[in-house]
């Protein structure tokens, strides 16, 4: 269970949002809502660790018990999915799954796996290109593969669907919410479209601004 | 009519610097095999070569070259890479980086001989900790400069081309997404330095390689610094073969042309060797990141990389305090850690040479640099017009990669051919033609990425296309061209080659009066004139910084002030 409590951003020591306080069970996504600029990026990047400077961010968060502000980014053990999928330009798409993976087993059992993965969301075949021969559906479909290969304990989605088209932004949602409940993970959505936050998550929360 | 002029122009400029690029490869090529008319020399043979590879001077000068050359290289990108990795998402990187910058405008002549005032067995590090932790009340007897393996010469390249290096990593890497790539692979679990080795350097590298390889051929080729720092029994190549082209008696022309040539084909050579061993590299790499580590060794690499550049920074601020003192210093006893009494005298000494050297260093530094710049931008309007550029490129990469030493006594004996030697406007074309790959190089991504609608519109409403030209793309693009201006500026401050081959000795400015007299044991002299030459670029480098900031609110103060009726 992913749990935030009073969860606040900040410039300068002046919070910026009124607390988010939030419970979301293994399964589940929880949306976070409000106008451009309120801080609903900024709440993701807090909770993995990515706040950009100039920016504190305010109040506690847990998962499965274990408080996240006091680990670094890399043991916090989040997944994160952007608008941008962000794949790894140099490596190939079997490499960028590989990269992935927990460590273990021969090079040849991980492309092995890698390969089967691919499989699974409709990409067999593709494992020897580069994400940019790749397109934007597919692209996304791979960053959803590669971040969850990574064994998160939670999912952070910050508008990850806004660059798709409408076809596949409905395709996707139902690929990242199978996901999460397959992987019985919590998650929480930023977005600014009501239809992912309506068919997705179970709890929706607005922020608001202060002052 | 301008729009006209523009393809003869750019032929006429192509043509401008690949002649004599022609010129200086023949003018090695043919005498090395014998062919020198100039000496009546009509038939060609091997005997030069068999002379050359006979000569355990080039083989020992050889082996320094390459040693020296291939392990700067390795250290400073070594260190600089690292030095990047360890402080990017640091909040001081801004800062590093604005303090590493100015440093990059000091000719390499300058920071050498700081370098020589503080390794030197009676320099400023053996004085700091003399006598209290040493004992010495003299100097030491030990080669820590000029020392036959070229150590104080490495140290020497690392402390000035690992700032360059820096920077162009900087800037390589605004065109990646560091943070995002960064965070992306911390969050699939990745420690924050392996994250980088894995994602992140490689990418870096490919944008890299010029940069690099500028580096690799500058330093195996290096005759200024060689001649202040390195060894000299035997000396480095290129300094072995300036001397044997300069033999009086003209008879070891033919066998300094073979080794030229060797020189030009071992930086081919190693730049090869380097990217094949990136590559092997690279592919090692890539394995490792498969295997699902989250945390390599390559961290501690890194740390003790950045461990490395930290010392080298210390190296270079101290290399560049030593100046001044010295240049001030009255009376400076070993092993006082500072002078006993300070003085003006110094300068006032160099007194007049010293105003007629800043003001030959001056003229042509801002000649070169002008002229340089309307060439660039010519090629640039050009290559943008018609999108191609490949030519110009390569040509423009042949002169800051093949050696100075090998070209340009090919391009001596044409102007000696000509009776343009010893004259200031080949001083002046040859800093034009080694200025010009750094000011096209600066100003072509700002200049290609213009949003050209401002231009167009600008053309809508009044019919100056010349003017135009001027008063919007020029003025909007004001920043970079003056970057590249004061790069420019200090690139022909610090050329020594060409103004000693071109000049021959009639023309001289404040470096090759600096490189000359680093030897000569006149410390304060030789601080001052190194001082000189390291505040010229310096200023117009801060000029470059200031003024486009300021420009636009100058000028409309300006106008308030004066226009106000």
């Amino acid at each position: 269970m992913l749990e935030l409590t009073s969860v606040q951003i900040a410039h300068k020591r002046q919070a910026l949002i009124k607390p988010v306080s939030a419970s979301v069970n293994n399964g589940e996504i929880v949306a976070l809502m409000g106008p451009s600029g309120v801080g609903k990026s900024s709440i993701l990047a807090y909770l993995s660790g990515s706040l950009s400077s100039g920016l504190q961010g305010l109040g506690q968060a847990s998962l499965d018990g274990l408080q996240l502000m006091q680990l670094a980014p890399e043991q916090r053990q989040l997944g994160l999915l952007q608008q941008h999928p962000l794949l790894f330009p140099h490596m190939t798409v079997a490499e960028n799954l590989m990269f992935a993976m927990p460590k273990g087993g021969s090079q040849t059992e991980r492309y092995r796996q890698a390969k089967l993965h691919l499989a699974e969301v409709g990409l067999q075949g593709l494992e020897e290109r580069l994400p940019e021969q790749l397109s934007g559906g597919q692209q996304a479909r791979l960053a959803l593969l590669r971040t969850l290969l990574s064994k998160p304990n939670a999912l952070l989605l910050d508008e990850p669907f806004s660059k798709l088209d409408k076809s596949l932004r409905q395709e996707m949602r139902q690929l990242v919410k199978q996901a999460i409940e397959k992987a019985n993970i919590p998650a929480i959505l930023v977005t600014h479209d009501e239809d992912d936050a309506t068919q997705l998550a179970v709890q929706i929360i607005e922020l608001e601004a202060l002052g | 009519m301008l729009s006209m002029l523009q393809r003869p122009l750019y032929w006429l400029i192509i043509l401008g610097i690949s002649m004599p690029l022609l010129l200086g490869l023949i003018g090695v090529v043919l005498p090395s095999f014998g062919y020198d008319p100039a000496l009546g020399q009509l038939d060609f043979h091997g005997q030069h070569w068999q002379q050359l590879f006979h000569q355990s001077e080039f083989w020992s000068g050889l082996r320094l070259s390459l040693g020296s050359g291939l392990l700067a290289t390795l250290f400073a990108y070594w260190f600089a890479s690292s030095l990047i990795m360890v402080s990017f998402d640091k909040p001081w990187f801004t800062r590093l980086q604005a303090a590493i910058t100015p440093i990059l405008s000091i000719p390499h002549a300058s920071i050498t001989i700081g370098a020589l005032f503080l390794l030197a067995p009676s320099g400023w590090l053996v004085r700091i900790i003399s006598p209290w932790l040493t004992g010495f009340e003299r100097p030491p007897n030990w080669l820590t400069v000029q020392d036959p393996n070229g150590l104080a010469l490495i140290i020497a390249l690392v402390i000035k081309e690992m700032p360059y290096l820096m920077f162009a990593m900087a800037a390589a890497l605004t065109q990646l997404q560091p943070d995002k790539t960064l965070q992306a692979a911390r969050l699939l679990g990745y420690e924050r330095l392996t994250a980088w080795h894995f994602t992140l350097l490689p990418q870096v590298f490919r944008l890299m390689r010029l940069p690099i390889f500028m580096v690799l051929a500058f330093n195996m080729t290096v005759v200024d610094v060689a001649t202040i720092i390195g060894p000299n029994t035997p000396s480095t190549l290129a300094v072995t073969l300036l001397r044997w082209f300069n033999d009086p008696t003209l008879l070891l022309r033919g066998q300094a042309s073979a080794a030229a040539l060797v020189l030009a084909l071992m930086v081919l050579l190693c730049i090869l060797v380097w990217l094949l061993v990136y590559r092997a590299i690279h592919h090692w790499r890539q394995l490792h990141a498969m295997s699902g580590g989250r945390s390599s060794w390559l961290r501690y690499w890194t740390l003790t990389g950045a461990t490395g550049a930290a010392f080298t920074l210390c190296l270079t601020i101290l290399s560049l305090v030593v100046l001044p003192i010295w240049a001030f210093a009255q009376r400076w006893r070993f092993p006082d850690t500072w002078p006993a009494s300070w003085t003006l005298d110094n300068l006032s000494r160099a007194g007049d040479r010293l105003v007629s050297l800043s003001a030959a260093s001056f003229s042509l530094a801002l000649c070169s640099a002008l002229i340089g710049l309307i060439l660039a931008l010519l090629l640039l309007e050009h290559e943008r017009k018609y999108q191609r550029s490949d030519g110009t490129v390569i040509i423009l990469f042949s002169w800051v990669l093949l050696p100075q030493v090998t070209l340009l006594f090919g391009i001596q004996v044409g102007l000696l051919f000509l009776n343009w030697n010893g004259n200031w406007f080949s001083v002046l074309g040859l800093h034009v033609l080694y200025s010009l790959p750094y000011v096209y190089l600066t100003l072509k991504a700002p200049y290609l990425a213009f949003n050209e609608a401002y231009l167009q519109q600008a053309n809508r409403l009044r019919a100056t296309p010349l003017r135009n030209f001027i008063l919007i793309k020029l003025a909007l693009l004001k920043a970079p061209i003056a970057a590249s201006l004061a790069i420019v500026f200090s690139v022909s401050v610090a050329q020594y080659l060409p103004t000693l081959l071109a000049g021959e000795g009639r023309i001289n400015t404040l470096t090759t009066e600096a490189v000359a007299r680093a030897a000569s044991g006149d410390r304060k002299l030789v601080s001052v004139l190194a001082l000189a030459q390291a505040i010229l670029p310096l200023i117009c480098f801060m000029l470059a910084t200031m003024i486009p900031r300021y420009w636009t609110t100058g000028r409309l103060a300006l106008r308030r002030q004066f226009c106000s009726n």
